[in-house]
């Protein structure tokens, strides 16, 4: 017992007296300030040449790629490597690279799967009585809720784990004090994107049974399928995601579009794979 | 995974380097495969965790139609001995044809178990597949 205590004494010495050192040797308090020794101009210059990189292999086909493969037998892959584990982890998912300008606006959209993997959640801000009954009986929204609403989530009595978000024009000003946690998430209602309208019902029609995207750092990624969706199944989920996507990069308000570049088949605890996605 | 020598490893290992279990199995006999076990190690649970983790992959990717079934069972109290460790190898009508106990056994151990007890078909050399 005192032996165990005394080695734990000296390595906690030891461990301090190691961070001493270290800390005198980089001459810097806390952790270590990355600073590159390149100038502006050559930081600039790679960026340009990574660029360039990035958007050659975008344009190489997929079948060039060592890990290639056809997508029925990817799936068995896929399949195999998930043998056994619950159902609930067993999630195919499907993530595309991007390459875009400096500057031009992230990739966003919704799909619309043919077998969808779960229902989607909407929740509805509005101080409008009617448009609520619609809302609740006829859609059987997952939220529906004005002021009061807000001031829970705000309080974190609920939770936002909801997919969509619409709003009536007169709830728009309040919803401004949840705007950093909604916003986050991408469930934020605002006019820009279309989802304020003072008709809530045609909102939720064009919207029932479509899942949101959006690009986050240079890839997107959406969950397609479980491993017990047949192979048909999700290849319609994959055309309807590759629809999406296309139609995102046609209507991104830029000069020069985004491309699409590699595209990875993976789950859960599989591996990825490459796939032929144009 | 990072490296695409590692993720080619990995994959050959499920279709090509796995000998025991490149086998083909007849659908219309077995349903599928049960198999119940312990999260922890003790009492002899490692064998069949190994045997799920090294060869039913290779299992599954060439007998797609077969299902399989792990069942694991959280037990943190090492004198617990009541937690089953053993594999069902069921029929189309739900029966179980044969029953093996995995516990303190190898992984390989339990695959030569098993092989002895389900009919199945060596599937020849140039048929498997290659990444």
């Amino acid at each position: 017992m005192l032996k165990a205590n005394f080695l734990q004494v000296t390595r906690k010495n030891a461990f301090h007296v190691s961070r001493i050192i270290r800390e005198e040797i980089t001459g810097a308090e806390g952790p270590i300030a990355q600073v590159s020794k390149l100038s502006k101009d050559q930081l600039k210059k790679r960026e340009l040449r990574r660029f360039t990189i990035r958007k050659r292999e975008a344009k190489m086909p997929a079948t060039s790629h060592p890990l290639y493969m056809q997508v029925p037998q990817a799936l068995r892959f896929l399949r195999a490597a998930e043998v056994g584990q619950p159902l609930s982890q067993q999630t195919i998912n499907l993530t595309t690279l991007v390459v875009s300008e400096k500057g031009s606006p992230n990739l966003a959209g919704d799909i619309a799967f043919v077998t969808p993997l779960k229902e989607v959640k909407i929740a509805i801000f509005t101080n409008d009585e009617t448009q609520m009954k619609i809302a609740k009986e006829k859609f059987n929204c997952y939220v529906v809720g004005g002021s009061e609403l807000i001031s829970k989530i705000k309080n974190g009595e609920i939770e936002v784990d909801f997919d969509k978000a619409f709003a009536t024009p007169d709830i728009v000003q309040e919803l401004g004090s949840v705007a950093r946690i909604l916003g986050p998430r991408g469930v934020f209602p605002s006019i820009k994107k279309g989802t304020v309208s003072e008709n809530v019902e045609d909102l939720i029609k064009g919207n029932l049974g479509s899942i949101p995207f959006r690009q986050l750092g240079n890839c997107i990624s959406v969950a397609i399928g479980k491993c017990n969706f047949s192979d048909r199944q999700i290849l319609e989920n994959l055309i309807s995601v590759r629809k999406a996507f296309k139609d995102s990069v046609s209507t991104q308000k830029t000069k020069k579009p985004s491309i699409l570049g590699k595209t990875i088949l993976s789950t859960t605890h599989g591996p990825g794979i490459v796939i032929d996605f144009s | 995974m990072s490296s695409i020598g590692k993720q080619l490893k990995f994959l050959n290992k499920i279709s090509l380097t796995t000998k025991p279990t490149q086998i083909l199995i007849n659908p219309d006999k077995y349903h599928g495969l049960k198999l119940t076990f312990q999260f922890q190690n003790h009492n002899g649970h490692m064998g069949a965790r190994k045997f799920w983790r090294e060869y039913l992959p290779t299992l599954k990717f060439y007998n797609p139609e077969l299902n399989i079934d792990v069942v694991r069972i959280k037990n943190e109290d090492r004198n617990n001995v009541s937690v089953p460790c053993v594999m069902e190898i069921t029929s189309k009508t739900g029966t179980p044809l044969a029953t093996i106990d995995m516990r303190n056994k190898r992984d390989s151990e339990i695959v030569t178990e098993f092989l002895g007890k389900i009919q199945h078909t060596v599937i020849p050399e140039e048929d498997l597949i290659k990444v």
